[in-house]
Parts: structure tokens; C-alpha cells; sequence
């Protein structure tokens, strides 16, 4: 293989990309998109989602409603003096969502309570209500018991955690864990935009050049392998480029405004962190300004990342790019996504278990499987302390797959840039790799 | 010497034997045509010359080396279908491709300055290949052929596609590189034009060399066994010939090979019976007729002559 041709074919590749318009806006909006589309995941999460539900409560015990009514006058209103007919018509004919029937015999044993609904349910409503029933059952269960009031304060206590980190000088470290999870989080997700976002681009630049014929004047010059080679770095070098560009515009703007950025970083991490009590006590902690140090990240991961980024690329361009050379449109690339889109999928839908349990067996299959791994070894580097032999075993058997779907690639792409016209089949593709 | 040697060449895909044992050499200064019907062999032919495929057995030389990387280099390479990049700028798509074949990046510009300036194009050097008319690229396209000046100049279907102005602009070229030395090999399966330029021919079908050597010398070889007749009045005798083949037949002409040596005065009496006779003319068979009577007309689909 001649380098010089090789680095021909990559600097037309990189410059007429790094150029264009699409590019450019790419670059701009995609953090812009993340932005918005993490904007709106938190307004989800925290936004309460179940206040304009309204439920008739028919109290037989002459206590509890009054306390349900004080709780949230929006969710609950008293149907006591109605009839039992009444009431289911008026969730019949949705003046009410719901309706619920309260004895005594709720509050003297363990007796379940029936909330029923017309309509649509939701999980989120039920266990709004479930958690009002709670408290306020539990309270009138303390007073007819006549505990002190030293007891009931005592059932008001909640037991709140803390976590501090131990590191290997034997200090405890302020805890990072919810900031980490999210880098490692956003990490993989980037290395999944990257696998995909920039395979479809060779993808279609290989679509372009079989179609275009172009591909018979280079292959009477230099071999498919130093084209092959030669596109895939370059557009490998376009996603370093675009992610350079992303880091640096992080930078510039959180040291621009560290003590804002700080501030609502910290804030979104408690909210997004599944562990409501853990979220409350944050909040009670008040925040720290000092505490900010927590946000600095370890440059190893920046390493782990390219690393990743990099094998786990080649493999998939390659294939990107086989899919390509057997098509003679993007239309027709239909019937081969799935072997592309469904190991990229699974490792971007693992992501979220990964960064939630990083050290699952199932989180260190995905991990250390060569499909998965570019995306999901990133996001345990960040969240936990990943064994060396794991790193090593997942960038052993990631070299090794490299190696191999290149290997079948660069020979389905030798054939197929030159077969026009003919649609081809899986069948093809396997003659195709044993002719070669 | 012989530029190019293709010695019992195969070529399979599958089942289907796209090149079977075929041999040629093509002489330095010449202009050697590749015919046959479309699907003979002839574009898996000019790949594997080009080192785009490889032979599954046999050998093929360029200058003596056997094909290679460092041949390509030699060849100047049009192929049959052709493309652009169609948002690169012109010349910097045409100092790519001269790149590719190993130009250095100031010969490569001087090269493409003076073909661009020989088409009256030069001030095309900064637009992008979409802009272009089809006319316009089919210029480019064969600047991008031509710039790293080969020795070799190989044309798939040359004349496929093209205007007619740049279909004449192509052949004052084609001859003018034969004047300064260079070796062309072209391939088509429109015969006429192989008529007017070509030197030596190699027939192509289904995948076999059938005949192959001069064009004159084959010519001469069949002999004037063809009239050229031209007429006026009504041709319907033509259908009552027997021991004929009939190629090129209009309202008032009719190319008329004769077969199993029928007597041509026959067919004159005849002819002058039904018909004025304006022209009555011993010929050489056309190409065509040479191609159907090797092949035998049976082996042949028609509508692909």
C-alpha cells in the first residue's frame, strides 16, 4: 500500500468535507440540538406531570379527607355527600378522573385501597397517590395509636446518605459520582453520534463515487484498499476535528461563566439523579461553590476516549462502507442496516443500564463485546473504577474484530464498487468475500 | 514491440466466464479497436489491462511489466460510464485525479493549465463540475484522462454520450496522439467508427477473441464479396435473392454480401429488372458483415449489432 496515495485520497476527502456548508452548520447545531434536547429531558423530569387529575375522594371515616384536601386541593376533592352512583357517573362522564373509597378499616389494618379510574391510568399518577395515602394514613394511625410526640417526630426523621469516595492515597474525596455519570454518559452518547453520524457520511461518499463511476478512474490508479483506507481516516480526521471544536467551544464557555454553568450543572444533576432522597438532601446541603473542583475530569478518560473512538470507528466505517459499495443508491441500503444499526443501537440502549450499574455482568459483556464496547467501556471508564484487564481484554478483542470486519469489508468493497446495475443480496455479499 | 501483451487471459464471475483465453498485443503508435456486442468481455478486458481486476489465470505486460501498480501509471484510463465529483471545483478535481497517477503538483498544474487553455476553458479552473454543462464535463473528463501524459490511452465507448462537436474534437485528438507516437486502444460495438480510425482489431464475443489482425489485411482477406447497390424505384426484389445476406438495407440502398459464390451479374440483371440502377459496386465486406459471417448470424442477437 502506497501511504502517498493513501494521504491523496484522505486530504480530498478531509478538506472537501471540513469546507462544506452542511459541515459547518453540523458543528454549530448539533451541540445546539443536545442542548435543547437535554433542556427538555429535565423539563420532563421535573416538571409535575400529573397535576390536573382530579380524584373524588368518598371518606367514611370522617378524618382522612380533610387532611387528603389540605395535602393538594388540586388532586382531591370531597365526594362524601354524594352517592356511591353519582360518583361513578361523574368519572363515567370524566368530571372526575377518579375515585377513591376510604374506611375505617384502611386505617385499623393493612387492608389495600382501591383507586379506580376512568380514562387513561398512568404509573406516575397512581404512585402520587399511593404516597399521599401513605403519609396521611400513617399520621392518623400514629395519633389513635397516642404515640408522644417524640415518636412522631421520630417517624418525620429521615435517614439521609452521604457519599464520599476512598482513593487509593486513603483519603476520601469529595463524590463525583452523579457529575461522572454524566460525563460518561455523554461520552458514549458522542462516540455513538460519532460511529453513526460519520459512518453514514463515508457511506454515502462511497454511494457517491460507485454511482458517479468515479471509482473506475481512481481504482486504474491507486488499489480499492488505499482508497478504502485513505476515505475512512479522512473522515475519521473530520470527526476529530468536529469533536476538537466541541470541546474547545465547552471550555471557552464554561470558563467564561464557571460559576453559572457550575451552578446549573449541579443543580440538573441532582434533579436527573434517579435517588430522590439523594436529590433532597443535595438541596438541603445547599451548594457549594467550592465544590465546583468536582467538575475537573481525569485526562486519562480523554485518552480511553479517542482510543475508542478510533478502533471502534474503523470497524464500523468499514462496514459502512461495504454496505455502500454493494448499493447502487441510498435507497437500497435498507436491507443491510440491520447488521449496522442494530449493534450500534443495543450499545447506545445499554448506555443508560451501564452508566446506572457499571459494574453488572451485563455492563462488562457490553463493555468488553467488541460491537458494544467503543460506546459503552467509555461511559465505565468515567462512572468506575474498571479493572486493567477489562480495558485491556475489551481493546484486545476490539483490535481483533477490527481486523476481521475490515478484513470481509475491504473485500465486499473491492467487488462491489465495480458491479453497477445489478441489485445485489446477502448471498452476493458472502461470494463476493470468498472470490475476492 | 508490442505495448500491451494479453496472453490466454480468463476472467470468471461465478458461473459466468466474462473472459475466456484471450490473447492480443497491441503495437506501439497504433490505434487498436476492441469490438463486439455489448456483454463480450470487452470492458472486463480493459480492467484487467487497467489493473482495476486481476486475471484468474494468464498474463498481461505493459512495457514489459507485468500489470501493476507501476503500470497504471502508464495508462491513461476513460472508462465507458463516467462521473465527476460534482461539487469540486474543476481544477482541483483534475490536480486530484493527475495526483493519483503519480503527477507532482506543479507538472500536474501546468499540465491541467495548458489542456484547460487547448478547450478554451481555462477560466472553468474555479467552478464546481455541477455547474457545468454535460458538454462542458465530458471536456474535464477527458483532461482528467490525458493530463499525467501516458504512453497508453485506453478509451471504454469513447464515443458513447458525446456531442458530435466533441465527438470530432475527440478523434483530431485521438490522431493526433497516434502522430506523436502514443498507443490507443479503444473498445465499441458501433463498427463504422472502428472503420475510419482504428489499425489493427480484435473481435470480441461472448468472451472470446474470434478474429483479430489488421484491419486492412482482414478486410482483403474476404475478398470483394459484397455489392454496394443504390436504386430508385421499388426494392422488393432484394427479398427474392437467395444465397445473399443483406446488411445496411434502406428505401434505395442495400449492402448485399453474396454467398456461396452466387454469380453477381445475377443479381445486377435482376436488380436491373425491377429497378433503376444508379451505383452497382464490388466492395470489401463492411466490418459488420465481417462480424456476423465469424460469429455465424446464430450466435448472434441482432439487436445488439
Amino acid at each position: 500500500m502506497s501511504f502517498a496515495k493513501v494521504l491523496l485520497v484522505l486530504k480530498r476527502e478531509y478538506i472537501t468535507r471540513v469546507r462544506s456548508k452542511s459541515f459547518l452548520l453540523s458543528t454549530i447545531l448539533t451541540p445546539l440540538v443536545l442542548a435543547a434536547f437535554g433542556a427538555l429531558m429535565f423539563w420532563i423530569m421535573t416538571s409535575d406531570s400529573d397535576t390536573e387529575k382530579l380524584v373524588g375522594v368518598m371518606d367514611n371515616t370522617g378524618v382522612l379527607v380533610e387532611k387528603l384536601v389540605d395535602k393538594n386541593e388540586h388532586r382531591y376533592v370531597d365526594v362524601s355527600d354524594l352517592s356511591i352512583d353519582s360518583v361513578i357517573n361523574s368519572v363515567l362522564s370524566e368530571n372526575l378522573d377518579a375515585y377513591l373509597v376510604l374506611d375505617n378499616k384502611h386505617i385499623d389494618t393493612n387492608e389495600r385501597l382501591e383507586l379506580i379510574y376512568g380514562g387513561s391510568g398512568s404509573l406516575g399518577f397512581s404512585g402520587s397517590v399511593q404516597s399521599d395515602l401513605r403519609d396521611i394514613i400513617q399520621e392518623e394511625r400514629l395519633s389513635r395509636a397516642n404515640v408522644s410526640d417524640e415518636v412522631k417526630a421520630l417517624f418525620e426523621m429521615r435517614p439521609r446518605l452521604d457519599t464520599r469516595k476512598l482513593t487509593a492515597e486513603g483519603e476520601s474525596e469529595d463524590d463525583k459520582a452523579g457529575f461522572m455519570s454524566a460525563v460518561g454518559f455523554i461520552l458514549g452518547l458522542l462516540i455513538f453520534i460519532g460511529l453513526f453520524g460519520y459512518g453514514a457520511i463515508l457511506m454515502r461518499s462511497v454511494i457517491e463515487e460507485k454511482t458517479s463511476r468515479i471509482v473506475e478512474i481512481i481504482t486504474s490508479s491507486i488499489t480499492p484498499m488505499e482508497l478504502l483506507v485513505g476515505k475512512v481516516t479522512g473522515v475519521c480526521l473530520l470527526g476529530f476535528t468536529q469533536f476538537t471544536v466541541w470541546a474547545v467551544m465547552y471550555i471557552g464557555i464554561s470558563m467564561a461563566a464557571i460559576p453559572v454553568a457550575g451552578l446549573i450543572m449541579q443543580d440538573q444533576l441532582s434533579e436527573i439523579s434517579n435517588n430522590a432522597e439523594m436529590s433532597a438532601a443535595m438541596q438541603d446541603s445547599g451548594f457549594d461553590p467550592a465544590s465546583l473542583e468536582i467538575l475537573s475530569i481525569d485526562p486519562m478518560i480523554f485518552v480511553y476516549f479517542f482510543l475508542f473512538f478510533i478502533l471502534g470507528f474503523f470497524m464500523y466505517a468499514s462496514l459502512f462502507a461495504a454496505v455502500g459499495s454493494a448499493v447502487d443508491s441510498e435507497q437500497e441500503t435498507q436491507q443491510f442496516m440491520p447488521i449496522l444499526m442494530v449493534p450500534i443501537m443495543a450499545g447506545y440502549f445499554l448506555n443508560t443500564k451501564v452508566m446506572i450499574d457499571p459494574d453488572t455482568t451485563l455492563a462488562v459483556f457490553a463493555s468488553i463485546f467488541p460491537l458494544t464496547s467503543p460506546i459503552n467501556m467509555i461511559t465505565r471508564i468515567a462512572v468506575t473504577d474498571v479493572p486493567f484487564w477489562q480495558i485491556t481484554a475489551s481493546l484486545a478483542a476490539l483490535v481483533l474484530s477490527f481486523f476481521g470486519i475490515m478484513w470481509v469489508s475491504a473485500k465486499i468493497y473491492r467487488v462491489g464498487i465495480l458491479m453497477y446495475g445489478k441489485k445485489a443480496s446477502w448471498g452476493d455479499l458472502f461470494k463476493w468475500v470468498r472470490q475476492s | 514491440m508490442a505495448v500491451i501483451q494479453v496472453e490466454q487471459i480468463n476472467k470468471a464471475f461465478g458461473k459466468n466466464n466474462a473472459v475466456n483465453d484471450v490473447t492480443f498485443n497491441v503495437e506501439q503508435g497504433r490505434i487498436f479497436g476492441l469490438l463486439g456486442p455489448n456483454g463480450a468481455g470487452k470492458t472486463t478486458t480493459i480492467r484487467m489491462i487497467n489493473n482495476i481486476l486481476t486475471p484468474d489465470s494468464g498474463t498481461i505486460t505493459i512495457n514489459g511489466q507485468i500489470a501493476s501498480a507501476a503500470t497504471q501509471k502508464m495508462i491513461g484510463y476513460m472508462p465507458e460510464e463516467r462521473g465527476l465529483y460534482k461539487k469540486m471545483k474543476v481544477g482541483e478535481q483534475l490536480l486530484y485525479f493527475s495526483e493519483l497517477k503519480g503527477m507532482k503538483t506543479k507538472e500536474a498544474k501546468e499540465a491541467i493549465n495548458y489542456w484547460l487553455d487547448r478547450f478554451g476553458a481555462s477560466d472553468w479552473y474555479k467552478k464546481e463540475v455541477g455547474e457545468l454543462s454535460k458538454g462542458m464535463s465530458q471536456k474535464i473528463q477527458f483532461i482528467a484522462t490525458v493530463a499525467h501524459d501516458p504512453d497508453i490511452y485506453i478509451f471504454d465507448e469513447p464515443f458513447s454520450g458525446l456531442d458530435p462537436i466533441n465527438s470530432e474534437t475527440l478523434k483530431e485528438i485521438i490522431i493526433e496522439l497516434k502522430g506523436k507516437g502514443k498507443t490507443i486502444l479503444f473498445s465499441t460495438h458501433r463498427m463504422e467508427q472502428v472503420e475510419q480510425m482504428c489499425d489493427d482489431i480484435c473481435l470480441f464475443n461472448n468472451g472470446k477473441a474470434v478474429l483479430q489482425g489488421k484491419l486492412r489485411e482482414i478486410k482483403a482477406s474476404f475478398g470483394q464479396n459484397t455489392i454496394n447497390l443504390e436504386f430508385e424505384g421499388d426494392g422488393s426484389f432484394l427479398d427474392k435473392l437467395t444465397e445473399v445476406r443483406i446488411n445496411n438495407r434502406s428505401t434505395n440502398f442495400a449492402e448485399i454480401r453474396v454467398l456461396n459464390g452466387q454469380s453477381m451479374q445475377d443479381i445486377l440483371k435482376l436488380a436491373m429488372a425491377h429497378a433503376e440502377i444508379h451505383k452497382f459496386e464490388r466492395i470489401e465486406p463492411s466490418l459488420q458483415e465481417i462480424f456476423i459471417s465469424t460469429v455465424g448470424e446464430d450466435n448472434l442477437k441482432s439487436q445488439e449489432v
